[in-house]
């Protein structure tokens, strides 16, 4: 139906697709509406972008912000709202709205401004999946652009200086929070039981909130305060992420296979054992406690050297 | 300014409108407008609101949670899309900055101060827009935005008298104001309040509380300023 799509976007980390939340709102809106697409994530390449992320490629047409995305699958048939109402839609415009005003300054404070997480955790990460010497340049422009967005949208007067602004952007990040878990209540999506575009939103703004291991996280803390909306985030990367297929799943997934592989093979090892056991006490049933202390010295002995392998 | 108003009326509090060439210096935080009681100022829609609340007056008081949730994201919907869509279409577009914005904003100034006064504020309002990536938007798709905001509003309302049903709420005050400015004020097309006239109920809703609440207090006068105050909230 659909010629092939691909979507160029910022990788993972922490057990998240994505760490960008633009990126990760359109990929889990593809998901959701069963969108076939091709991800790439943007590795040590040059034709990597100039920082204009997510970039949707279809044939010949290039489309990057994420709402012009969200309206391009839309189009192609790949509707995650097909069964909302009227009012549900325009609902779905406000909270995105919500989510934009309030939510986004102190999401792009805490990745690209406050000092200590910028230069942690942030800048090695983003530099290290870009080609240098842009990698010098890069995260420092990105920096600018946040605190200047910012500065422009929440700082005007009576607020003056940065720390007042700071202040202001994560208390009204922390009431967003709240007014999102009292709208989302015991329910497994926004809307019901499917996800739909504010899911997408919801996701690709809270995740890397809630994922991301920075020093600093008054946000992070506040949101694990908020049980239904971490149950969320856990759901949508459970069933729509955990299940991907190689092609673009991240790091942090292959160790997790390999140490799944380990422990695997331990548990085959020691049923075998337990076998072996089960053998020879039918067989010789006389002088059971000697093989016992025997075969369990064994089995300390086989123990120990797979939790060596297995421990970093 | 008119959303202030319809809340204020809203709240059945009584109040007088002045309009000052220096507002936005005599406002605490520089935004119009502001009221003044007593020895108290007070700015921005929000704080007034918190201010009328603890003073013992509040509108959404028989709100639920998850209403009051609604509330505030429809909120943020309006001053997302439609205020950043009329500073666009005052400031950004070239032929309706040159023609109208320019003189009624420096009109209170003698020349020079006039023409750089409106300078600065274009200036100033470029960057935000850049900032938050209006800057490569065309007028068109700022008037499919202000379209689509209309629509989730008008579908949001649908036949009720009141956003929130039978109560007015701080949304209905704000989106009135909005409204109410960009159906009266004259631009150089008629785009955009051709925009907001396709919703029916959108346009009933602004002439039922204009009814009700501005025109009930008599004085034409009241209704003038409210006119002549919601050309100067547009030089915000």
């Amino acid at each position: 139906m659909a010629a092939p799509m691909e979507l160029s976007c910022w990788g993972g980390d922490w057990g998240l697709p994505s760490l960008h939340p633009e990126s990760l709102t359109v990929m889990a809106y593809a998901k959701f509406s069963g969108a076939p697409l091709t991800v790439n994530t943007i590795n040590n390449s040059w034709r990597a972008s100039k920082g204009d992320v997510p970039v949707l490629t279809s044939e010949d047409i290039v489309i990057s912000q994420p709402a012009k995305i969200l309206n391009f699958l839309r189009k192609q048939k790949y509707n995650a709202d097909y069964e909302l109402s009227a009012k549900q839609g325009a609902d779905t415009l406000a909270y995105i709205a919500l989510l934009e005003e309030k939510l986004l300054p102190a999401l792009l404070h805490t990745f690209w401004v406050e000092a200590e997480n910028y230069c942690s955790v942030t800048k090695p990460w983003f530099a290290s999946r870009i080609a240098f010497p842009l990698s010098l340049y890069l995260p420092g422009k990105k920096s600018r652009e946040a605190l200047n967005r910012i500065l422009l949208t929440r700082g005007g007067p009576p607020l003056y200086s940065l720390t007042e602004v700071e202040a202001q952007i994560y208390r009204d990040a922390k009431e967003c929070l709240n007014l999102l878990s009292k709208r989302l209540g015991t329910s497994q999506f926004f809307f019901g039981d499917t996800p739909t575009t504010l899911d997408a939103f919801a996701f690709g703004f809270l995740a890397p909130i809630y994922k991301v291991c920075f020093p600093r996280v008054q946000l992070q803390e506040h949101l694990k305060q908020l049980p239904n909306l971490c149950r969320f985030c856990d759901d949508i990367l459970a069933c729509y992420f955990r299940l991907t297929v190689s092609g673009h799943s991240p790091a942090g997934q292959d160790t997790a296979d390999a140490n799944l592989q380990k422990l695997t093979q331990l548990v085959n090892k020691e049923s075998n054992l337990i076998e072996k056991m089960d053998d020879n006490l039918r067989k010789s049933p006389q002088h059971p406690p000697r093989n016992l202390t025997t075969l369990k010295l064994a089995a300390g002995g086989e123990e120990g050297s797979p939790l060596n392998r297995l421990s970093p | 300014t008119l959303c202030f108003q319809a809340f204020l009326q809203m709240c059945n509090l009584p109040i007088r409108v002045v309009c000052r060439a220096n507002a936005e210096y005599m406002s605490p935080s520089g935004k119009l407008p502001f009221i003044h009681v007593g020895n108290q100022v007070v700015s921005e829609l929000g704080p007034i609101v918190q201010f009328v609340k603890a003073k013992g007056h509040s509108l959404s008081d028989g709100l639920d949670e998850v209403q009051k949730a609604e509330m505030k994201a429809y909120m943020e919907l309006v001053n997302n899309m439609l205020l950043t869509a009329e500073l666009y279409l005052q400031w950004c577009d070239d032929v309706t900055v040159e023609e109208i914005t320019h003189p009624r904003y420096g009109s209170p100034y003698p020349w020079p101060l006039n023409r750089i006064l409106s300078y600065q504020k274009q200036w100033e309002v470029r960057r935000k827009m850049k900032a938050i990536g209006w800057a490569g938007k065309t007028p068109q798709q700022v008037l499919e935005d202000v379209d689509q905001c209309c629509q989730a509003l008008s579908q949001r309302l649908g036949t009720q008298p009141y956003f929130f049903n039978k109560q007015p709420t701080e949304l209905d005050a704000l989106v009135f104001g909005h409204l109410f400015t960009i159906l009266t004020t004259q631009l150089i097309t008629d785009e955009l309040s051709e925009k907001v006239k396709n919703y029916s109920n959108l346009t009933a809703f602004c002439r039922r509380i204009e009814q009700q609440y501005f025109e009930g207090h008599n004085k034409e006068s009241s209704a003038t300023v409210a006119a002549r105050s919601a050309k100067r909230s547009l030089l915000r």
